[in-house]
């Protein structure tokens, strides 16, 4: 525990001290409230925050990966995996530690917009437990982003193709519980695969949350999405340490 | 997380060992990935049937209603629900959302029901013999072409249920494939109360075909749409009253609703009249005036009577009699927040718009401020004394605003659960060209109820509505749509006008009296039946007027007599019955100021496509809680009145002062909007753009810093 807290320190103190992750950040909020504002902040229009997390998972499949591709794929760029591969810490600890960071900047960023949920509140009657549960629902849809987004980065040193394996495996990842996909892929798959497939996607897990229901199978889907990836990420790590060794 | 790859496999066999160590560290790898993929799938399975569910909206929109609960609750027997379903993988991707919304909700159904209620499920895609069965019980099946990459097929998937409620009573669903969980419920709840109770409830009614205008053929649009609605006529029937004869009303019968009664006979006074004295309930959907709607919405004034020609009582005056005062008026609110709909975006034609093409070329509805289509507004208008009490210099005259603070009160005052969903959203249903119907009144206002009747008004308009005779006109667009703009807003104008010269007031929408109600017609002559003018007719020119029937007006201690008593069928004893004075039992009669907001071509939409009127978001609603709200059956409310809560965003409030210029409160809601639109965006951006500028700035210093201090630099 103590070593994943090292590792998240330094990894969270190392985002706010890069101008990456500020670009990043921006960047990401200037879109998604500029949609989503004009969207939401309308005379006789409803006080909720839908437009919002409707926008906020394509969102995070374009940035997303740009913030994880080089969580892995730098250190091998500069070496410097080689000196944390030779660190007696436990790779489980490094892993855990990178995505604490990963997702506690996310949340700092998506704490930002709460701005909006108040601007409705002030003027609307707004809901606001489902409204934190959205949020609750955003950090553990993003937190399955970033497992994905890791795992591709470990793989390869090159961040550009980081990033587009995980865009691309996102998002096919992502549309698998798409309603209108799910129906097009029904006229060619047996129903048991379609089912499969639209249970592997975070859609409607998110959509679940989203919308205001605390479901235990939702949360056990992404505890379990995040921890196989994250998994995947050790054991290549495992390798890559014992083909040095 | 222990990794056990951390132990690599050794192979103490040299070059022979297969794979050698790194296929081995592959194998291991691999097989790990397997395993987990296994464990984790079979978590996220298990977690999917064992699971803990928490709706966290507010108002329970994700989860059932009090009112199932409840029902569930009274059940006292076992309750059956056999499902005949086929399985879900079987199904097409279209219906198996609504399978999933069906297992959903049963499951909490017998989650609730505590063993009370137990799910049997039945697969008639596997046994020949069930689905036998489940035709024969009266469950249709869904032919629906199935498709895959070598086939195309015409399947049946079943969806249906039985329900059976202590092994005796049943109901059968024929196909139960909701949309939503509201959907579910509405669906089966309803169903679950029909079993339990076993009967319908039954309500009379009357109506008056639609007047012929133009062209158009008369008698086409009716009442029916709310009548047969599916929810409403599982649990309630409706039987048409109409006798032109001039029949009583059976003893049987509870509630009689009439709809926009014209014409109405003297006769039919009478039967009304002996209705509410023996303790009936009489529900008026009144309107004072009939306008053009159509395809052209000519908005022209149709001749309409409400009293028969030839009669000699007056409809008015019968209801004047027992406490009600409908002054047959057309009404108009100013007040803004009256007669904007709901989602003017969205949906403009709820009152009324224009179809315009936009800069793109498209048509489009745009909404129209029409003030003669409202509704009642929840809200306590004596708290905007002060703003309807300030002179043109902008100065509130506090003795006039001491006595608007005293005279004018909530929109919707009343606590009946007929109106608790409505108070959620903030507005009553939404009323075309609606009229005066309040109670009577002495001066200054004070009720003038008959001894032993208690009345009270449920809806009233805001304190900016105009009154006035049924214009012959009431078109504020005009024919050229050009100059629709300037037509509208020249038509407001001279509205607010009118509204700045005439008194302040609140005008009633909907009222009720109950108690025992006297005869309007005790000390007057008991009108005679169609058929008994006819035959007197008849026997005068035969030469025998003045024997057989002794029913003739003239003394009214005696009331009316049987024609021919020894003769009389059913219906004719019903009409023959003597005339009741005095009231049998306390009676109950409820008039509603628009009888248009529940026409079929309004409550269906007919007309959306050229802007509206559409009353099918309120209307229905409104009836069916009105329905549950006379026969007092609070059961199936928290089902009905599942309204969302108005979460309705103002920006800008509307300004309650007339005369006031809707022009500058436009320009102030685009300045506030665009203005918080860029505070959202441009604030976070900012604080994070800050942010980062100040650590780049820090981080140089320390740059600086660090490079000064280094032996040989300077700073």
């Amino acid at each position: 525990m103590r070593e994943t807290l090292v590792v998240f320190r330094r990894e969270l103190r190392s985002y706010f001290l890069s101008p990456i992750a500020y670009v990043f950040g921006v960047l990401f909020l200037s879109v998604l409230l500029l949609l989503a504002a004009a969207g939401s902040i309308e005379q006789g229009a409803q006080a909720s925050m839908q437009t919002f997390f409707g926008l906020l998972p394509w969102l995070c499949l374009v940035f997303l990966p740009g913030l994880t591709m080089r969580l892995w794929a730098e250190e091998r760029k500069l070496g410097t995996i080689e000196l944390l591969l030779t660190f007696p810490v436990r790779l489980s600890s490094v892993v855990l530690g990178k995505f604490g960071a990963v997702l506690a900047y996310l949340a700092f960023v998506l704490l930002l917009t709460l701005g909006l949920p108040l601007t409705l509140g002030a003027y609307g009657r707004i809901d606001w437990p489902p409204v934190f549960g959205a949020y609750v629902a955003s950090l553990l849809f993003a937190g399955s982003f970033v497992a994905v987004g890791m795992f591709w980065s470990s793989l390869t040193r090159d961040q550009i193709v980081a990033l587009l394996a995980s865009v691309v495996s996102l998002g096919v990842l992502y549309l698998l519980g798409y309603p209108a996909l799910i129906e097009m892929t029904a006229g060619w798959l047996p129903a048991t695969a379609v089912d499969l497939l639209n249970g592997l996607s975070p859609y409607k897990y998110f959509e679940s949350i989203a919308r205001g229901v605390f479901d235990t199978r939702d949360f056990v889907y992404f505890t379990c999405f995040c921890g196989f990836f994250l998994y995947a990420n050790v054991l290549v790590l495992q390798v890559r340490r014992q083909s040095r060794g | 997380m222990s990794l056990s790859v951390n132990r690599r496999p050794q192979c103490h066999r040299g070059p022979q060992c297969h794979g050698g160590p790194q296929g081995g560290a592959a194998l291991a790898l691999v097989l790990h990935v397997v395993l987990l993929v296994l464990v984790l799938g079979q978590i996220v399975y298990l977690a999917s049937r064992v699971r803990v569910r928490v709706d966290l909206t507010s108002d329970q929109r994700w989860s059932s209603t009090q009112s199932t609960r409840l029902l569930l609750d009274k059940l006292d027997k076992r309750l059956v629900i056999e499902a005949y379903f086929s399985p879900k993988d079987t199904l097409p991707v279209t219906v198996r959302e609504a399978r999933v919304w069906a297992d959903n909700f049963l499951d909490e159904l017998v989650q609730i029901g505590r063993g009370k209620v137990v799910l049997q499920r039945f697969d008639p895609n596997a046994d020949k013999a069930v689905a036998d069965r489940a035709t024969r019980l009266g469950i249709k099946p869904l032919n629906l072409r199935s498709q895959s990459a070598t086939s195309l097929s015409l399947d049946q998937h079943w969806l249906g249920l039985r329900l059976v409620y202590g092994g005796g009573k049943q109901k059968v669903i024929e196909q139960f494939a909701p949309v939503s969980s509201f959907a579910a419920e509405a669906l089966l709840t309803p169903a679950i109360k029909e079993v339990l109770t076993g009967e319908k409830r039954r309500f009379g009614y009357i109506e008056w075909p639609e007047i012929a205008v133009g062209s158009q053929t008369p008698g086409g649009i009716g009442w029916s749409v709310v009548r047969t609605h599916e929810g409403i006529s599982k649990r309630y029937e409706f039987q048409n009253y109409k006798d032109e004869d001039g029949a009583l009303l059976p003893s049987d019968l509870d509630t009689l609703f009439l709809f926009r009664p014209r014409d109405v006979t003297d006769r039919q006074k009478y039967v009304l009249d002996q209705f509410v004295v023996r303790g009936g309930t009489l529900v008026v959907f009144a309107d004072a005036a009939e306008y053009a709607l159509g395809q052209q919405r000519t908005m022209t004034r149709v001749p309409f009577q409400l009293d028969a020609s030839g009669s000699e009582l007056r409809f008015t005056e019968q209801l004047r009699h027992y406490g009600l005062d409908w002054r047959p008026q057309v009404l108009a609110d100013v007040a803004q927040q009256a007669y904007a709909p709901r989602d003017r975006l969205r949906m403009p034609e709820e009152y009324l718009a224009v179809v315009q093409p936009n800069a793109m070329g498209f048509r489009q509805s745009v909404w129209v401020p029409y003030p003669y289509f409202f509704h009642a507004v929840h809200k306590d208008w004596s708290e905007v004394a002060d703003e309807l009490a300030r002179t043109s210099d902008g100065r509130v005259d506090a003795a006039i605003a001491a006595r608007y603070r005293e005279v004018f009160g909530p929109g919707m005052p009343s606590e009946e659960f007929l109106f608790s969903s409505f108070q959620k959203i903030g507005r009553g249903p939404g009323f075309y060209w609606p009229t005066w119907v309040g109670l009577r009144e002495k001066a200054a206002g004070v009720p003038d109820l008959p001894a032993g009747v208690d009345g009270r008004v449920l809806l009233w308009s805001s304190p900016a509505v105009l009154a006035e005779d049924p214009p012959q006109s009431v078109d504020p667009v005009g024919r050229d749509p050009r100059a629709a703009q300037s037509e509208v807003t020249k038509w407001l104008g001279k509205l607010h006008e009118r509204l700045a010269a005439e008194p302040r007031q609140q005008a009633p929408l909907m009222v009720e009296v109950r108690g025992s109600f006297v005869s309007f017609f005790d000390g007057r002559a008991v009108p005679k039946r169609p058929s008994e003018i006819k035959e007197e007719k008849a026997r005068q020119a035969a030469g025998e007027g003045g024997e057989g029937n002794e029913a003739t007006p003239g003394n009214p201690d005696e009331g009316p007599q049987p024609a021919a008593p020894s003769t009389l069928g059913g219906a004719e004893k019903a009409a023959a019955q003597p005339a009741v004075t005095t009231a049998r039992a306390p009676g109950r009669i409820v008039l509603v100021g628009d009888a248009t907001f529940l026409r079929d071509d309004v409550v269906r939409g007919d007309l959306r496509q050229v802007g509206g009127p559409f009353s099918g978001m309120t209307a229905m609603p409104f009836f069916a809680q009105l329905l549950d709200w006379l026969s007092e059956d609070r059961d199936l409310v928290d089902l009905q009145s599942r309204a969302p809560v108005d979460r309705t965003i103002v920006l800008v409030d509307a300004d309650p002062r007339p005369g006031a210029d809707p022009r500058l409160g436009e320009q102030q809601l685009r300045r506030k909007t665009t203005w918080l639109r860029a505070l959202n965006v441009l604030v976070p951006s900012g604080i994070l753009s800050t942010i980062g500028l100040i650590v780049l700035l820090l981080r140089r210093r320390r740059k600086q810093r660090f490079l000064a201090s280094l032996p040989g630099r300077t700073a």
